[in-house]
């Protein structure tokens, strides 16, 4: 059973749990997401606040490694970069973990079990 | 939801209720994706599954559980105690297309587990739940 001791984030994690501290920048990572690569115009549609600002938060997530930007004729398109991510996944309750390990192992002895 | 005292996952799959049914009910299946153990799906029946000892957290490597609910080929649930935990796992079978979402449940976690405190100062709300599910899913999909 995988019930470890409680996993603490790896140097250099702090920049990851900086950036998801800010609603913003959850709300943009979510888009990113859901929407894929996008355009920071489409983006900022999602937002009451000034380019600026959202640049800066934009900014926080790239320095993260969380989202990479490149360059598309005069666009500049977004793209998240789920990697880093992992460790926070890592982060969830030992249980969860456990489980959707455990669910994942269930789908492969079904695919190896006959219907009947 | 982000219930502190629950862990919640489900998955798709794509079988019918009725063999998904299988793998949670027969002891030699449910050994080969969860632990060795000796269920019966009989209600009342007291069972255990068997893994290594965490001696660091008072778990012996036996949890002990009994069979609380038993509606096939839809809810099944189990206690499931060992270590300091004293806790419910439930699963509801839900034909979803030609498959079966499976939903789990695993209740009674001690909301002031250092664990949980910190996972929820860290990701409140839905977030947790919506995002980091897909993200898992897109993590383990190759």
């Amino acid at each position: 059973m995988s019930d470890p001791a409680p996993v603490e984030p790896r140097p250099g994690a702090g920049d990851i749990f900086a950036a998801l501290a800010n609603p913003t920048r959850r709300e943009l990572l979510r888009l990113l997401l859901d929407q894929g690569e996008q355009p920071v115009q489409r983006l900022a549609d999602h937002f009451a606040m000034r380019r600026p600002s959202l640049s800066e938060h934009l900014r926080v997530l790239k320095d993260a490694g969380l989202v990479v930007e490149h360059p598309v004729g005069r666009q500049r398109l977004y793209s998240l970069r789920p990697e880093p991510l992992r460790e926070v996944a890592e982060w969830l309750g030992p249980y969860e973990r456990f489980w959707r390990g455990r669910l994942a192992e269930l789908r492969d002895v079904l695919a190896e079990l006959p219907d009947e | 939801m982000s219930d502190p005292s629950t862990v919640e996952v489900d998955q798709y799959l794509p079988h019918p209720p009725a063999k998904v049914w299988r793998a949670l009910t027969d002891s030699d299946l449910l050994a080969r994706w969860l632990m060795p153990n000796d269920f019966a799906p009989v209600p009342g029946h007291r069972f255990t599954f068997h893994t290594d000892p965490r001696p660091g957290q008072d778990f012996d490597g036996t949890v002990h559980c009994e069979v609380l609910d038993l509606d096939p080929p839809h809810r099944l649930s189990w206690a499931w105690r060992g270590g300091r935990l004293d806790t419910v796992v439930s699963w509801t079978l839900v034909a979803e297309g030609r498959g079966t979402r499976l939903f789990l449940a695993h209740t009674g976690f001690d909301p002031d587990d250092p664990v949980q405190r910190r996972t929820r100062d860290l990701l409140g709300g839905g977030w947790r739940s919506h995002v980091l599910t897909r993200l898992n899913h897109l993590l383990t999909t190759p």
